[in-house]
């Protein structure tokens, strides 16, 4: 007896979304065997990754802000990746918009009024759309591939960010730190639910999942995406050029990492410091796969990739498991889905070899 | 003498289709056996269950006189069973014989994989360089791959799925010479193909499938193209009606001095091509493959940008400068001759993929937003008008058969009732009836005053559906001449500068 894939005439509904399930599940049980070996309490970091940010309600309000800018990020990902347009460098577009967004604080901080948040919105989305035409411009004029470019665009973001708070924009009261000063008031993100850190930005996250979601379901725009992502050759027939469509999808994952940036700035950080960059760009990579490049799932993947991050800081200090293990979780997190994804196109079955047909 | 391959009651069944409904027959040692049916017949489902693509629901498999069970197309071959399928698996950058050293079940170091090759292809007069890379080559030397590769395993049984609808008549000559030297030397030759005539030419004995059932076994010899295909479809066939006193109107497409870059190594442009189409004609393009047929139909659907607006004009407007949404909304539809990945979308199901290219001149697009319900209701008629063998507007492309796609996509065009229509091999693939069906939606068309262009390689099909004919020859096209004023020697003739057959860049460098 032995078993083989065999192709199914139709991907599965239900192993496709079954799959992020199972990737999760799997790899608490594996991450708990692999933490048991290495000499920690493996059940114990499972539960304390996994399910005390959930089980202690203290801990729900990091979870919102931590889940935030993954799923604002992971939207964008997840069309720029329909299209099969490989934006790895949503941190430094994440930067970028961060940064566009201090500019605006910093250039009005003597000035107050409610038009001055909105505007270094605006700053952050623009800043991370134009941050990712670079990698734009140079795919659709000298064909240089994506991937590169916009992951190498983001190292050279963080050291733009040492250049700036060592220089122009350090805080003259900082005792010699290397950061920015303190945001005015009418910079700084409002909390929605009082006596919490939840901000503004949480509502925004859920909103721009759901109009994106919206969006993708039922316009050309979704469409162009889809098909040019499937069938590119079908998708030139079909009237949307290639190089649009490299140019929609960076502009709108660009400008949604941007967007994330500049309310992380303005909200939790509330001033720009070298540790600004902490890989939500990255992590949201993740989210977006995870969440089977749909909106509405990459809020639920939103929320799990955050209850690692959370987990893994509670993990930190009660059972004192390295401050890697989060990555190690959230890198198995993604290694499963993907080796699970072939269950959506084949199943497995059970075949018996007669002697005649085995080979 | 026992038979080869001996099939009992093999069924199998899909969600919502039954394939294959206890079908029987068996193949001698050394017969070439045709196995022929409309499209969605069950005949590509019956031999990927033969190769081990599949498994069937019931029935048996018998092979030279033993009950077998069928794994995996590794289990196939190592029967003896080969397949070459219409669409190749090969790799582009690697040389032929990386390509079949990379497909061998068995590690063969390469010298000696070479000399293999090399004797195979001298046995049977294949003639292929094995240090070509693929991209270099044509479609009909890139099947001669796939032909060598099963050769190689030295094949009791080799199954052809219609392998003749992408190569040059020139092409096809030179297979069947293959094929009937390897039936002498007692390979059987299971052979699907809906060119009747070349059943006739080639085949011992036809099996013919409808609905998945067996319903006839034949000598092609004794029948006639037309009985076999009456056969088929358990129906008297349709001659194409046109209605009397037809006129031709005032000059509808006007092409001028329409030309193409060079885009791919392979890729043949055209060059300074001309002709005029007036309103109710249907203008063919005969040509054999490779001659910038693809160039020609990219460049007039808009796919291919053009430098200058008055190259293509539809009633006098300029449409050089307008992509394919710009052309289709000024009336000019175009079906490319690849239907899988080009004129649909296999993943999509069929609502989705008429969005493809319906949306602007049906109005399925609202402020940038998509009425799902009206790109429905307009595949569910291209499904009912057309005889689609589709569950519903919700099936994806990619489940339907060949020609059952290749009739949507046909019905999807016509309805939306182009001014001009531009077509590239429009019965690719589909049987008789359907071509028939196709043809007749075609003169409807043009008898609605709309000027259609088709572009074949089949010379019978344009005399029976044209009204005026040029030939395209490495990208240039001939003068247009009045079918029924030209010979087909005349024609054959025009072709036959023929560009990219000659023997020289075949040959084996010794
Ligand atoms: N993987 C699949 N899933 C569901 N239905 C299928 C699948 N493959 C084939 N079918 C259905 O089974 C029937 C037979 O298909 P098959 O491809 O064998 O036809 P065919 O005779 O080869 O036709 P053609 O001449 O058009 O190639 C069709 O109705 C088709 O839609
Ligand atoms: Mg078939």
């Amino acid at each position: 007896m032995q078993f083989r894939l065999e192709k199914r005439a139709e991907p599965s509904r239900f192993m496709l979304y079954a799959t992020p399930v199972g990737a999760v599940i799997l790899t608490m049980i594996v991450g708990a065997i692999i933490f048991s070996l290495i000499g920690y309490d493996g059940i114990g970091a499972v539960r304390e990754v996994f399910l005390t940010p959930l089980t202690n309600a203290y801990k729900w309000q990091d979870l919102g802000i931590k889940a935030a800018p993954l799923i604002i990020i992971g939207t964008g990902l997840s069309i720029a990746y329909r299209a099969n347009v490989w934006n790895i460098g949503a941190e430094g577009q994440f930067v970028v918009g961060a940064l566009a967004g201090t500019w605006v604080a910093l250039a009005t901080y003597t000035m107050s009024g409610p038009w001055i948040l909105p505007l270094m919105i605006l700053a952050g989305v623009v800043g991370g759309a134009l941050y990712a035409a670079i990698p734009a411009l140079l795919k659709t004029r000298l064909n240089v591939n994506e991937i590169l470019t916009s992951l190498m665009l983001t190292y050279a973001s963080i050291q733009l960010i040492y250049y700036l708070i060592r220089t122009v924009w350090k805080d003259p009261m900082g005792i010699g730190f290397p950061q920015t000063r303190r945001f005015a008031a009418s910079a700084q993100l409002p909390t929605v639910i009082p006596h919490t850190i939840v901000h503004l930005g949480v509502p925004i996250a859920i909103v721009v999942a759901l109009v994106a979601w919206f969006i993708m379901s039922r316009s050309v725009f979704g469409y162009r995406m889809r098909v040019v992502g499937a069938a590119p050759h079908a998708a030139r027939y079909g009237g949307f050029s290639e190089n649009k469509t490299i140019w929609l999808a960076m502009l709108v994952s660009g400008g949604l990492a941007g967007l994330a940036g500049v309310l992380e700035v303005a909200g939790p950080f509330q001033r720009m410091v070298p540790g600004f960059a902490t890989g939500y760009g990255f992590t949201a990579i993740i989210v977006a796969f995870l969440g089977r490049l749909n909106p509405l799932g990459v809020i639920f993947a939103g929320i799990v990739l955050a209850i690692t991050f959370v987990g893994g800081e509670v993990a930190q200090t009660t059972i004192k498991l390295p401050d890697a293990a989060t990555g190690i979780f959230q890198a198995m997190v993604l290694f499963f889905l993907l080796a699970g994804d072939i269950l959506v196109r084949y199943r497995i079955r059970r075949v018996v070899t007669t002697p005649a047909g085995a080979a | 003498m026992p038979h080869r391959l001996e099939l009992i009651g093999i069924t199998k069944r899909f969600p919502g289709v039954l394939a294959n409904d206890n079908v029987s027959f068996s193949v001698k040692p050394g017969e070439i056996h045709a196995l022929l049916g409309e499209n969605g017949a069950g005949k590509s489902t019956l031999v990927k269950m033969i190769y081990g693509i599949m498994q069937p629901d019931a029935g048996e498999i018998v092979w030279d006189g033993q009950r077998t069970v069928i794994a995996n197309p590794k289990a196939a071959r190592a029967l003896g069973i080969g397949m070459v399928f219409q669409h190749f698996s090969l790799f582009e950058a690697l040389t032929v014989l990386e390509n079949i050293a990379l497909g061998m079940d068995a590690k063969i170091p390469a010298r000696e994989l070479e000399a293999r090759i090399r004797a195979v292809m001298t046995q049977y007069g294949l003639l292929l360089d094995p240090h070509r890379t693929v991209a270099t080559l044509s479609v009909g030397e890139r099947q001669r791959i796939e032909i060598v590769r099963a050769l190689l395993l030295d094949p009791k049984l080799l199954i052809m799925d219609e392998p003749t609808s992408v190569l040059t008549p020139q092409e096809v000559e030179q297979l069947f010479e293959v094929l009937r030297k390897l039936a002498a030397g007692g390979c059987s030759i299971l052979y699907i193909s809906h060119k009747l005539h070349e059943i006739k030419a080639l085949c011992d004995t036809a099996t013919i499938l409808r609905g998945g059932k067996l319903v006839d076994t034949c000598d092609p010899k004794a029948e006639t193209s037309r009985s076999m295909a009456e056969k088929m479809i358990g129906a008297g066939l349709k001659d194409i009606v046109r209605a009397p006193g037809r006129t031709m109107g005032a000059p509808k497409l006007v092409v001028s001095r329409l030309s193409t870059k060079k885009s791919g190594h392979f890729d043949v442009p055209v060059d300074g091509v001309s002709f005029t189409v007036k309103a109710g004609e249907i203008f063919g393009i005969a040509g054999v493959a490779g001659n910038g047929q693809n160039a020609l139909l990219d460049a007039l659907s808009g796919e291919i940008l053009g430098e200058d607006k008055d190259a293509i004009t539809i009633d006098g407007y300029p449409l050089g400068l307008l992509d394919t949404t710009g052309r289709r909304k000024h009336g000019l539809c175009a079906v490319p001759e690849e239907r899988n990945g080009h004129a649909a979308v296999g993943d999509f199901s069929l609502s989705d993929n008429s969005i493809l290219t319906a949306r602007n001149r049906l109005h399925m697009v609202m402020l940038g937003l998509i009425n799902s319900g009206a790109a429905k209701t307009y595949t569910g008629k291209v499904i009912a008008d057309f005889a689609v063998k589709a569950l519903g507007p919700g099936s994806t492309a990619g489940s339907l058969s060949g020609g059952n796609l290749q009739k949507f996509i046909m019905g999807r065009e016509i309805l939306q009732r182009p001014t001009v229509l531009v077509v590239s091999q429009p019965t690719w693939g589909v049987d008789a009836g359907a071509a028939a069906a196709i043809h007749q939606a075609l003169v409807d068309l043009a008898a609605e005053g709309s000027a259609i262009v088709v572009i074949s390689q089949d010379l019978d099909e344009l005399l029976a559906l044209c009204d005026t004919l040029a030939v395209i020859n490495a990208g240039q096209l001939s003068e247009a001449q009045k079918v029924g004023e030209v010979s087909v020697e005349e024609i054959g003739l025009l072709m036959g500068g023929v560009h990219g057959t000659s023997e020289a860049r075949d040959a084996i460098p010794a």
